[in-house]
């Protein structure tokens, strides 16, 4: 994308102009996305990202720039600006004298796609998405089906004034379906949505009529579905999605961007006792082929496995660049950003809880009422009180240990590190699920993820 | 190529392969500044700018845009809209334009020097300190945005406006005891010149200070004052069921009942894009349609969906001007300014005053409108304010709570989110409120 001559320029006039770092994001992404309804493309876009963001660091003070104009002019004055801005325009430091030395940073190719983009045509993709539609068409009250593609193709340069040159070449594909259920005024919606970092080899491992089926059997669940009960109740989380519950009650919490201000109600908790012995909580960013996996982070740096709790024990937080130079924990390659407008921060890649020794079943064994949150909606947390909340998508009775009737419009509310010491047990099915998460640096892929998890307490809110 | 040459060379090639092509054209510039702990903490200065292509081949509509600027872009994103567009089988055109004239709605709004609005994010940061309640600051900050909109079509749509906004926000963490709020809030308005860092950290901090000491809520159904930032971010959620585009897509509750009541008379609804000091006003949307108000429920009867010309031919009713594009997008449906029309004097007797929902996009369904939501609030009894309430939860479905409205105050507030909404305090008879 950027020639390591036009890098080094760039880099050596910061420095010159005082930065003590300096740092060159540059990123070409090509987007497809392919929307059916009712059996018909009805949608079809396809774009191309392309802009560079430029960050120097004064001591801990973080100036940023980005634009559309990859030139050299076009960097050199994005890069002025910030100087102009502050205040160092003209002074020239000695320190940009010297040649930078880049150490290169190949992609080894750990998460590339088997099945690449250019091999199908897009009428391959429209059919793929017409059978994930005629999944979904499994009963007369499935009043309209969504199925959308996302492609996404994102290469990426880094380079900074430390040496750092990396590229990477990221590929994540995700099918997405929306089923609306219909009995009378009652509408009520259901949805599926696998991603990973492959290539169209995503509709081999999540065949389009399975997906379909997934989201019209939530729907038709949600409709004959009765309102959730309120008050306060032990809760089984089901697995893969269900741990967005512990992203947003925890993970949020443990990233340096809150954590650097004392801004997280877990800032200062290193090696003390956080959650339930049970509690084992990991955030990985090298799972092959995980929708939240890179081979670098967007620092340039290689991604980490890192453990933020064991055994109910503060290990580790996430740690960008920024965040090592505030707290002086070491980096874990958590620098994210969802592209080149924003600055990175330290952000989550796959975080999961850890499978336990405890079988599904008898998690529910000894609950006299209680709800079963089976799959998730998204959720939200305030890392200055701790507290959160996240929807459930697809919830249902517990009663004398068994699942009974579904109920919908279940909200969890709570504080993380109150719900984290309420983790009684967790059993030995582990899955992950993609979603997005938002922060400061925007909108990143992550996987969230867990086996079922047993709270002995949650507020449940529903209707009273 | 500059966006100038880019427009040539787009339409020239468009007509050249036989396309109806509309371009949207799309500068932005963002300045934003935080600060921390009394010093800068991130500046950030940008310019980004596309075009969006949105082409008609064969009958069929397709989409692509570019920030890349080359030919070789630019040649690539026609030949996907047109593929796109071929393998489509979304039916459309694009609509008749004429002139619409050049426009400035942001004049010298943002005119001031760079260091006056780092002055105004640090005494912001350093006056949400002022207060030994206040454990950390995330961060004061200013923010500017200003964009500059062209829109060009084949079909003889000409027209471009320049517009922006300024605000302040803030974030910080209080604490009493053991009772911790952290805030997150944010003023924002046309003009540098309007913002007062001093007088928007007092209200920030106001805000949440009275909201510590919380007790958790009793289980029940009570009475809701909702404060206007709450109430309007609702709005947010009920504007997808007055969106065209889900009602033609099926996922509107409110497909087949114009000209039902469908909210308690009090409630008027209004989407003015031609508001003086709109945050979002233009002077036409996405499709070149000149923007005029909209009354989308006048005393509670509903009068229109928000259409453009897509959505207002596939239901048969009348262009209401709401086409929303961004360069990057597919042609949707949006408000911009909507709010909720003030009433009268509101008084409070007893109840729960929610002063924010949080987990919106989680906890309320924008097709069945019901909700459940996380909420801070206050305890009424007597009319009074008693204590700050916590830990719970409201649900209910919002065109119940439309319809149980028994009073609108006066005291119109705005949230900016994917558009700007308003709304004074409004009073809900019952509520479903889940807590201890």
């Amino acid at each position: 994308m950027l020639q390591a001559e036009l890098l080094e320029a760039v880099l050596k006039r910061a420095l010159a102009g005082g930065a003590d770092f300096a740092e060159v994001y540059a990123e070409r992404s090509r987007k497809r996305q392919m929307v059916v309804r009712s059996g018909r493309l009805e949608d079809a876009l396809s774009g191309l990202d392309y802009g560079a963001g430029i960050r120097l660091f004064f001591g801990t003070e973080v100036v940023y720039a980005y634009t559309n104009d990859l030139t050299k002019e076009g960097l050199l004055e994005a890069l002025e600006t910030l100087l102009k801005a502050k205040g160092t325009l003209g002074k020239v430091d000695e320190r940009g004298m010297g040649g930078l030395d880049f150490r290169k940073r190949a992609p080894k190719g750990l998460h590339a796609p088997k099945v690449p983009y250019g091999e199908k045509d897009k009428r391959y993709r429209l059919e793929r998405l017409l059978e994930a539609e005629s999944g979904a068409r499994i009963a007369p009250e499935i009043r309209q089906v969504e199925a959308s593609l996302l492609e996404w193709e994102q290469e990426v340069l880094i380079a900074n004034t430390e040496g750092v040159l990396a590229e990477e070449r990221r590929v994540r594909t995700r099918l997405f379906v929306l089923a609306v259920a219909q009995d009378g005024a009652e509408v009520q919606t259901g949805y599926a949505g696998p991603g990973k970092s492959v290539g169209l080899e995503l509709f081999d491992l999540y065949p389009p009529k399975a997906v379909g089926e997934k989201a019209a059997r939530q729907a038709l669940t949600n409709l004959r579905a009765k309102p959730a009960p309120a008050g306060t109740f032990p809760v089984v989380v089901g697995p893969g999605f269900g741990g967005v519950l512990f992203h947003e009650a925890v993970g949020h919490l443990l990233e340096t961007t809150s954590v650097a201000k004392k801004a997280s109600v877990l800032s200062d908790k290193l090696g003390e006792r956080i959650a339930g012995p049970a509690v084992t909580y990991i955030d990985d960013g090298t799972l092959p082929h995980a929708w939240g996996s890179t081979e670098v982070d967007d620092e340039g740096r290689p991604t980490e496995r890192t453990v933020l709790i064991e055994g109910g024990v503060l290990k580790a937080y996430m740690v960008d660049r920024l965040g090592h130079l505030q707290t002086g924990y070491p980096m874990t390659g958590s620098g994210r950003r969802q592209d080149y407008t924003f600055a990175p921060t330290s952000r989550m890649r796959n975080t999961f809880i850890a499978p336990g020794d405890k079988k599904p079943e008898e998690l529910f064994e000894g609950i006299e009422f209680g709800l079963y949150a089976k799959e998730m909606g998204g959720g939200q947390v305030k890392p200055g009180s701790g507290e959160y909340n996240f929807a459930v998508q697809e919830g249902y009775i517990i009663r004398k240990g068994r699942i009974e009737e579904p109920v919908r419009g279940a909200m969890l509310v709570g504080k993380g590190p109150e719900t984290l010491m309420r983790v009684v047990a967790v059993a030995d099915d582990w899955e992950n699920a993609p979603g997005m998460c938002g922060s400061l640096s925007g909108a990143v892929p992550v996987e969230v993820g867990q086996p079922h998890v047993l709270v002995s307490e949650i507020v449940v809110g529903g209707r009273a | 190529m500059t966006l100038e040459e880019a427009k040539g060379y787009v339409l020239r090639r468009a007509r050249e392969m036989g396309l109806e092509a509309e371009l949207l054209f799309v500068e932005n510039r963002e300045l934003s500044i935080r600060a921390q702990g009394g010093r800068l903490e991130e500046l950030k200065e940008a310019r980004q700018g596309g075009v969006g292509l949105r082409v008609v081949a064969g009958g069929r509509v397709g989409y692509a845009y570019t920030e890349e600027l080359s030919q070789e872009a630019l040649d690539w994103a026609l030949e996907e809209a047109r593929e796109n567009a071929l393998l489509s089988a979304k039916e459309g055109r694009i609509p008749p334009g004429r002139p619409l004239g050049s426009h400035d709605l942001l004049g010298e709004g943002l005119s001031a020097p760079l260091e006056a609005k780092r002055q105004a994010a640090l005494s912001l940061e350093k006056a949400l300190r002022e207060d030994p309640r206040v454990r950390a600051v995330l961060m004061g900050g200013y923010m500017e945005r200003e964009v500059r909109l062209a829109l060009e079509s084949t079909q003889g749509a000409q027209g471009a406006y320049r517009t922006g906004l300024a605000g302040l926000m803030g974030s910080f963490v209080m604490g009493e005891g053991e009772s911790l709020k952290q805030a997150w809030d944010a003023q924002f308005g046309k003009e540098f010149h309007a913002l007062d860092p001093g007088r928007t950290a007092l209200e920030l901090r106001e805000k949440t200070a009275r909201l510590l000491g919380a007790r958790p809520l009793k289980t029940g159904r009570y009475r809701a004052y909702l404060e206007p930032k709450a109430m309007a971010s609702l709005l947010m959620i009920l504007a997808q069921a007055f969106s065209g585009k889900m009602a033609m897509e099926g996922k509107s509750r409110l497909l087949g009942r114009l000209g039902e009541r469908i909210a308690s008379e009090l409630v008027t609804l209004i989407d003015d894009p031609t508001l003086e000091k709109g945050l979002l006003s233009r002077p036409f949307d996405a499709e070149g349609t000149p923007a005029r108000p909209t009354v989308v429920v006048e005393k509670g009867v509903f009068k229109t969906f928000l259409h453009n010309s897509e959505t207002a031919r596939a239901l048969g009713q009348e262009n209401t001007g709401h086409a929303r594009r961004g360069y990057g997008g597919p042609l949707g449906v949006g408000p911009s300014n909507l709010y909720l029309a003030p009433g009268g004097d509101l008084k409070l007797t007893d109840g729960v005053v929610i002063t924010e929902f949080m987990g919106l996009h989680a906890g309320a369904n924008p097709v069945s409108l019901d909700f459940s939501l996380q909420a801070l609030g206050l305890w009424v009894e007597e009319g009074e304010v008693r204590h700050a309430v916590e830990n719970f939860a409201v649900a209910g479905n919002l065109l119940e709570l439309l319809q149980a409205v028994e009073g609108v105050g006066s005291d119109l507030d705005w949230v900016l989110m994917d558009a700007a909404y308003g709304s004074p305090t409004v009073a809900v008879a019952e509520l479903s409120f889940a807590g201890a």
